[in-house]
């Protein structure tokens, strides 16, 4: 029976919610116990090296460890209830102590990429401000520059081979500090993460604390993880996402997927950063709450880095983007021995060109499932049901989601209209961190609309015809023009510069940087090379072209469109 | 003169990098070797055809003494070493492809080495104990065994056991460098140029022909790069081992001179062929964007 307001619906499996209704915990601490409780002594997280060296916590351990963590953060860094604390560092062992800990501290977990430099750290922080930062040896020689002028009270340093068996842990130790060289001297008071745990646990030893109490009052609407997006200013917007959006999103996510997933029995290869927003749900969150056994690849680049990863466990789920996937079809080794176990693999973060899930099926036998979400809704909106998926679409809301267009008025267009995307439901977020006029223009009352063009089809089928905003997205990294067009217009030699996003076959999108100079001798690797020192790999422009002049409108605002025209124009001519 | 010290220090070294080797591999690596025959065929070509008529050449060409001439022909029958890896790895080479030619060179090296050591061996009239060798190339199959027990029961254990592997293919040129040369500066000052003739040539004339052959099959560059590391740089370790259990006293001693002065070179010319490869065009790996992390 099709529902005329939901038809999606019909397209659910047998064993699948239409609703989810109230969450089933109150708060994320509440389900991190509960999970640890059930599972006690099963493996959690396994974080493995390029080389197989690895280290292993069960969920017992970690809920131990992530206990010491917040008796730490509240009664020696003196921290309470909401402040922030931000979390830096690659996929590891650590990530999931310190996420949890905060979390379970009563605090406000807050993703930073690592790889930020520290300009683009010190705009996080200053809007955040976080009380503590828990971040990686490799990157903490940022922390001086990044903190100038708010600082941080509060530095927690670790490591990537944390809590590995000792010969490992130290070999990494020594190749990182004397071959690679990644680590450098760390010019801050600060202590180390085990040291951390080690304070926490002699005083939940001594004053009988119980950790219970720093979350007991928490409820589904307290802010559980400010996650950042560019804002369009370039000025960095903080999406409150709050316990209840995370809870019932880990819930949203798996359960278009029904009995396909066994409770305590999956392995789930996470090769995206867990600071993104989809890796942060999917894989971390919900795959936890499922009593997986999830394995962590610090740094995926070269992908030969995953080889040993595949070899060594029975990898039955993975989350990817495009990229990853098509990299992946790539590699040879992957041809030979593509992981036997797998039962699906979930796409998202940018769209999944049917090339790639052509090949992709085809090498492994399972299909890549494409979900669709955004920062603000927690992620997950919509995914492809297991079996039904439909070339183009982006599949069907999931339970408890609704998707509607609308014109430009706000209001709600007829089925089949093309129109901006609009989500309502128990994932969209609280609003923008301290930025409450932001939060105004991208709300229409409880419908949180998405910048993305699209349409519905009657079946509830989702398309994506078009951004409204010009932001691009590179590899499922949004990047903002204004960011790029202002690194760029500091250069002494740029007299004007305009960003825009062209098509590119391994990343989806690619920056693109239009240059109006008066010197000759500026180059495009000139501009590469210090768009690098100010900017995060990804927002580097992949081109660079120089012109005598940029399109203007009227009022002397340069016109992205324009630019984006032509250069589609000279593509297809060329 | 080796002494039983050194000899059990010799053997303790080489029983932990084939361990190494060992940890380095799984069955399906074999599995995918024999799956694609003619990388196999490649990598036994150049190791076991080309390299030992290098070999064959240099002892015709240069007036070498009875024993420097066998140390050159075992040197140049030995399979692929395991600093290759090492070189492959800092060249951008195909790693994996590296660890693959080293160890079936040395699986089929067993039936392989004993059968061209005794072709060549005829033809130049050389006197070579064969039986010896047999016996420890079947030997030193058992750590390769070991190895990839240990990497199947614990992949920490397999990882640590690797990387000491490959450390310890580098220290033994520093132990070489140690324990050889300074009881055989005499020697070593007063023999002819063509002793580090061939010791260098080897090395040099293997890796160039290795690329040249793989760049006419066309191979792509990375994996040329690492045929060519992989032809020339020889398990040294291995050779010297096999003079050292067999030969004794003074005449281990010239017959080790080729081997030890090749082992101590390789590495000079590896590192100046890696420098040139890791200038060479690596466009065509494959690149990801910087977005995925």
């Amino acid at each position: 029976m099709k529902n005329p307001d939901r038809p999606w619906t019909a397209f659910y499996g047998p064993d699948v919610r239409k609703d989810i209704g109230e969450p089933a915990y109150r708060n994320l601490p509440d389900m991190i116990r509960s999970v640890a409780e059930t599972y006690g002594a099963a493996r959690a997280f396994t974080c493995c090296l390029p080389n197989g060296m690895n280290g292993t916590l069960r969920f017992d351990q970690l809920d131990d460890m992530s206990d010491a963590l917040a008796v730490y953060l509240r009664e020696v860094a003196g921290l309470s209830a909401g402040d922030r604390v931000a979390v830096q560092m690659p996929n590891s062992l650590s990530f999931p102590i310190a996420a949890f800990g905060i979390l379970k501290a009563g605090c406000v977990l807050v993703n930073v990429n690592p790889l930020y430099t520290a300009e683009e750290m010190a705009k996080q922080f200053e809007d955040a401000e976080p009380q503590a930062l828990i971040i990686v040896d490799m990157f903490a020689d940022k922390i001086p520059a990044a903190t100038r002028g708010h600082p941080v009270p509060n530095v927690i340093v670790t490591r990537v081979a944390e809590f590995f068996p000792a010969m490992p842990k130290g070999i990494v130790g020594l190749v990182q500090k004397y071959w690679d060289r990644s680590v450098k001297p760390i010019e801050v008071p600060h202590i180390r993460l085990p040291d951390a745990l080690d304070a926490g646990r002699s005083h939940i030893a001594k004053d009988r604390i119980e950790v219970h109490g720093y979350h007991q009052t928490v409820t589904t609407d307290d802010i559980a993880v400010l996650q950042y997006t560019g804002g369009t200013t370039g000025v960095p917007k903080g999406a409150m996402l709050t316990h209840g959006n995370l809870v019932l999103n880990t819930e949203q996510a798996i359960e278009l997927f029904g009995s396909d997933l066994e409770k305590g029995r999956e392995v789930i290869l996470t090769a995206l950063p867990l600071y993104h927003i989809f890796a942060f749900t999917v894989n971390f969150l919900a795959f936890y709450r499922l009593g997986a056994r999830n394995i962590l690849i610090p740094n995926p680049r070269p992908l030969s880095n995953l080889k040993r990863a595949v070899e060594n466990y029975r990898i039955t789920w993975m989350s990817g983007v495009n990229t990853l996937f098509n990299g992946l079809s790539n590699e040879l080794w992957f041809l030979d021995t593509p992981p036997r176990h797998m039962k699906f693999a979930g796409a998202g973060g940018m769209a999944l060109q049917s090339s790639v899930a052509a090949r992709w099926r085809e090498i492994t036998g399972t299909e890549v499932m494409q979900g669709y979400g955004l920062t603000e809704t927690a992620p997950v909106v919509t995914f492809e049901p297991p079996g039904k998926s439909r070339e183009g679409t982006i599949g069907i809301p999931v339970p408890s989601t609704e998707v509607a267009c609308f014109g430009e008025d706000g209001t709600p267009l007829k089925r089949g209209e093309t129109g901006e995307i609009g989500v309502r439901g128990p994932q969209v977020m609280k609003g923008y961190w301290k930025k409450p006029d932001e939060t105004a223009n991208v709300m229409n009352g409880a419908w949180f609309l998405t910048g993305d063009i699209g349409f519905m089809d009657d079946d509830g089928y989702v398309r994506i015809v078009d951004r409204k905003k010009d932001l691009v997205c590179v590899s499922g990294f949004n990047v903002y023009p204004n960011e790029v067009e202002d690194v760029l217009a500091a250069h002494p030699a740029v007299r004007e510069a305009a960003v825009i996003g062209v098509p590119d076959a391994s990343t989806g999108e690619a920056v693109k940087a239009f240059i109006v100079s008066n010197d000759r001798s500026l180059d495009a690797d000139a501009v590469r090379a210090y768009c690098k020192e100010h900017l995060t790999g990804y927002k580097v422009p992949k081109k660079v072209e120089f012109r005598e002049d940029l399109p203007k409108s009227n009022v002397g605002k340069t016109l992205r469109k324009d630019l984006r025209a032509e250069d589609q124009a000279r593509t297809d001519a060329g | 003169m080796v002494g039983a010290f050194e000899q059990a220090l010799l053997a303790l070294m080489i029983f932990v990098i084939m361990l190494g080797m060992g940890a380095s591999l799984t069955p399906r690596d074999f599995y995918l070797a024999l799956k694609r025959p003619q990388g196999l065929a490649i990598g036994l070509i150049s190791q076991y055809g080309f390299m030992p008529f290098i070999g064959f050449l240099l002892i015709t060409f240069l007036p070498l003494t009875q024993a420097l001439a066998i140390g050159v022909l075992i040197m140049a029958c030995m399979p692929g070493g395991t600093t290759s890896n090492i070189f492959t790895y800092f060249s951008k080479g195909n790693l994996a492809l590296s660890v693959l030619m080293t160890v079936t060179s040395t699986v089929f090296g067993v039936v392989l080495i004993p059968v061209i050591l005794v072709l060549y061996a005829a033809a130049l009239d050389l006197q070579i104990p064969r039986e010896n060798i047999i016996a420890t190339l079947i030997l030193l199959l058992v750590p390769v065994a070991i190895g990839m027990i240990l990497r199947r029961l614990n992949a920490n254990v397999g990882a640590v056991t690797e990387f000491m592997g490959s450390m310890l293919a580098l220290f033994f040129i520093a132990f070489i460098a140690l324990s050889w040369i300074p009881r055989n500066w005499q020697f070593l000052m007063t023999t002819t140029p063509d002793t580090y003739v061939a010791a260098i040539g080897l090395g040099l004339f293997g890796i160039t022909i290795g690329y040249g052959f793989a760049r006419l099959l066309q191979l792509h560059p990375r994996n040329a790069r690492t045929v060519a590391l992989e032809t020339g740089i020889q398990n040294g370790p291995l050779a010297i081992a096999i003079i050292a259990f067999t030969f004794a006293g003074d005449e281990a001693q010239s017959y080790m001179a080729v081997p030890a002065l090749y082992s101590l070179f390789i590495v000079i010319t590896s590192t100046l062929v890696t420098l040139i490869f890791r200038r060479a065009n690596t466009a065509a790996e494959q690149k990801l964007p910087d977005g995925l992390l």
